[in-house]
């Protein structure tokens, strides 16, 4: 085995993003397309907080990413609802696993598609360990 | 199975595919494992442009032996400990799948074939691996079963009198990756169930 090609990039995203609604706007689908565009794997929640099982499960693997020189960030969308994110359930778990939550974004839908697509890479891009920690476990 | 109906991408009933977790984060693999960056897009195109939404699955190896594993076989992650973690993965994501099933959505699983986790058409198999992974790159053989995760997945579904979910798997740890061969083998997957709901 060899040529492994992992981005080291991890995106905890919402149901509602990676599966948008019939009702979704332009903006939410041109940001799908930016974030499967770009080097980041995601995890996806569930779409609901009641699922408190699964946000542990994956509570446990958003930590073992981030001790192990993981970039981890959450990506929300914007609705009446929240962001998708169930931060109040997800940030407890996560600190409960010595790990700070991820910094997060949040996608706008009503804004211009192409703006917040742009917003969104843009995010996605900028964002890295430092050079320290990715030479420590990058290899 | 919880009361309230959830905001899912198309009105019941759907067409859902419960994929492998490497197949949206490559990030999950073993180590010398990733063959994409991030998202496998083949496999999420192929899926998207037939109108299936996307239920991703945890992945079982990970959180159980860390994201700097070694690779293994079959025989090695087959142990109580494992399939008992294994389970109670299942126990998670079981709630959702069995919501879908009951509102009648046609649901489908894409694994990882060759994976000993996640295999659905095949697994690998060594039972004499063991000790430092110093093994030749190709000594281990393609096996035509289930992976440990799957077979405790499809245990949970079953035991809560679920009928078993039409399968199939990427081909990404069959040895040499054909991208092209995998691509062309999943769609195949695909518009058979096509034709079968027509």
């Amino acid at each position: 085995m060899s040529s492994d090609v992992r981005g080291w990039r991890v995106a905890l995203v919402p149901e509602n993003l990676i599966n948008p609604t019939q009702s979704a706007t332009k903006t939410v689908h041109a940001c799908l397309r930016a974030l499967e565009a770009s080097d980041y794997g995601v995890l996806q929640l569930p779409p609901t907080p009641e699922h408190g099982l699964l946000l542990a499960v994956i509570a446990d693997q958003v930590a073992e990413y981030a001790h192990h020189g993981y970039a981890v960030v959450a990506v929300g969308l914007r609705s009446a609802s929240g962001d998708g994110l169930h931060w109040r359930r997800v940030a407890p778990l996560l600190r409960y696993r010595g790990t700070t939550p991820p910094p997060r974004h949040v996608i706008r839908p009503d804004a211009d598609a192409s703006l917040e697509a742009e917003r969104l890479s843009s995010f996605l891009t900028s964002y890295d360990l430092p050079e320290e920690e990715q030479r420590r476990w990058r290899v | 199975m919880t009361g309230t109906l959830e905001p899912l991408g198309q009105p019941a009933p759907r067409k859902v595919a419960l994929l492998a977790n490497c197949l949206l984060n490559q990030n999950a693999k073993v180590c010398e494992g990733a063959r994409y960056r991030g998202v496998v897009n083949p496999v999420v195109e192929a899926l998207r442009s037939r109108g299936y939404v996307l239920q991703q699955l945890p992945c079982p190896e990970l959180a159980f032996a860390g994201a700097r594993r070694w690779w293994a076989v079959y025989e090695q992650y087959d142990t109580p400990a494992y399939r008992a973690h294994c389970r109670r993965l299942a126990q998670a994501i079981a709630p959702l799948i069995e919501r879908y099933l009951r509102q009648g959505d046609e649901v489908i699983l894409i694994g990882l074939d060759g994976s000993p986790s996640t295999g659905v058409r095949f697994t690998s198999s060594q039972p004499e691996w063991g000790g430092r992974p110093n093994r030749p790159q190709d000594d281990w053989e393609i096996v035509p079963r289930r992976g440990v995760w799957i077979e405790e997945l499809e245990a949970e579904l079953a035991s809560r009198g679920l009928p078993p979910v039409p399968a199939t798997g990427w081909a990404l740890d069959m040895g040499r990756f054909d991208e092209a061969g995998a691509r062309r083998d999943l769609e195949e997957f695909l518009d058979g169930r096509r034709e079968h709901n027509e």
